[in-house]
C-alpha cells in the first residue's frame, strides 16, 4: 500500500465537511512531504500520526459545537428528544396533581397544599406547552419555549416552597427538566474572538 | 435595502495567539502562499524547532479563514514545482492588526526580560 493511500486512509478521522474542504490540499501537502523528505522513517509516520491524533479530535469537536455545521441535525434531534420529554414531564405532573387532588378530596387538605397543587397544574401545563413549542423549529417558537420554561420553573419553585413535601420525582421534572433545557437553549451560543484562533 | 455589516473585534481581542497561528501569519505577511509553501517557511524561520503537519496546518487555517484573519487568494499551479493548482492563501487587513498587535505583545514581553537580565542585551 502506498504511503499516500495510507495517509488518505488516515484522512476518515477528520470531520466530513472539512476533509470535503482540505483533503485535496493536505493531500497534495503530504506528496510534498513524501518528496521532499524519507518516507520509509519511523520518525516521519510518528509525526504523521502524532498530527492527524492531535488535530482530527479538536476539528470533530469543533464541528460539533459549531452552529450550522454537521452537528445541526445531530443537535435538533437531541433539543426533539428533549422537547417530547418535557410535553410527558408536563403531562405526567398534570395527571400526579390531579390525582393527589381526588385523594386530597378524600381526606383532608389544607389551604397552602391546594395551592401548590394548583401551582403545580399550571406549572405542568407550561410545561407541556414549552415541550410543544421548541418541537416547532421557528425561532419565534423557540423563544416562547424559553419564556413558558421560566414561568414554569418559577411556578414549580413557589409550589415546592408551599408544599415542602413535594416528591422527589415531581421536584426531579418540575425543577430540574426546565432548568436543563433553558441551560441547553442558552448555553451553545458563545464565542470568544481568540476562541476562533 | 440596508445591510448591518458585523463590527469586527479590536486586533487585541485575539491575542494570545497560539504559537502556531502566529508563525502561519507571519508566514503570510510579505506574500501569499500555498500550504506547503507555508510550512516550508515556518519551518526554516524557527531553525525547525516548529514544524507544522497537514492537520495542524489546515486546521489553523480554517479558524483563520473564519476569523477573517486570512483569505482565500485563488488556485494556481507553483511555478517552482510545476505540477497541480494549489490554492493560496494571503493576510486580510484585520490579519495584519492581528500579527502586528501579537509581535509588539511579544516585544514587549522580550523587552521586560531583557531589564530582568534574563536574556541578553540587544547587540548595537
Amino acid at each position: 500500500m502506498s504511503a499516500e493511500r495510507i495517509y488518505r486512509l488516515l484522512l476518515r478521522a477528520y470531520p466530513p465537511e472539512f476533509r470535503a474542504e482540505y483533503g485535496r490540499e493536505m493531500v497534495l501537502l503530504f506528496r510534498d512531504q513524501c518528496r521532499d523528505g524519507d518516507v520509509r522513517t519511523v520518525g516521519f509516520w510518528a509525526r504523521v500520526l502524532w498530527d492527524v491524533a492531535r488535530s482530527a479530535p479538536a476539528l470533530r469537536a469543533e464541528a460539533w459545537w459549531t452552529p450550522g455545521r454537521e452537528n445541526t441535525r445531530t443537535l435538533e434531534v437531541i433539543m426533539k428528544l428533549a422537547a417530547m420529554l418535557t410535553v410527558l414531564g408536563g403531562v405526567l405532573g398534570i395527571l400526579n396533581a390531579g390525582v393527589e387532588w381526588g385523594a386530597a378530596l378524600t381526606g383532608t387538605i389544607g389551604g397552602m397544599h391546594s395551592l401548590s397543587l394548583v401551582l403545580g397544574v399550571f406549572a405542568s401545563a407550561l410545561l407541556l406547552a414549552a415541550g410543544a413549542a421548541i418541537l416547532r423549529p421557528t425561532p419565534r417558537g423557540r423563544q416562547a419555549g424559553r419564556l413558558a420554561l421560566l414561568a414554569s420553573l418559577v411556578l414549580f419553585i413557589a409550589a415546592r416552597l408551599l408544599f415542602p413535601w413535594m416528591s422527589v420525582f415531581s421536584q426531579l421534572v418540575g425543577i430540574g427538566l426546565p432548568a436543563a433545557f433553558l441551560i441547553a437553549l442558552y448555553w451553545p451560543s458563545k464565542a470568544t474572538p481568540s476562541g476562533a484562533v | 435595502m440596508v445591510t448591518k455589516r458585523r463590527a469586527s473585534p479590536p486586533p487585541e481581542a485575539y491575542l494570545p495567539l497560539p504559537p502556531a497561528t502566529f508563525h502561519i501569519l507571519l508566514a503570510l505577511a510579505d506574500e501569499e502562499l500555498h500550504g506547503y509553501a507555508i510550512m516550508k517557511d515556518v519551518a526554516a524561520r524557527s531553525e525547525g524547532t516548529v514544524r507544522l503537519c497537514p492537520g495542524t496546518l489546515y486546521g489553523a487555517l480554517k479558524r483563520l479563514l473564519a476569523a477573517r484573519l486570512v483569505e482565500e487568494g485563488g488556485e494556481r499551479a507553483d511555478p517552482e514545482r510545476g505540477d497541480e493548482r494549489r490554492r493560496y492563501y494571503r493576510l486580510t487587513q484585520l490579519g495584519l492588526s492581528v500579527v502586528r498587535a501579537e509581535a509588539r505583545r511579544l516585544d514587549a514581553m522580550v523587552r521586560a526580560a531583557r531589564r530582568k537580565k534574563l536574556i541578553g542585551v540587544r547587540p548595537a
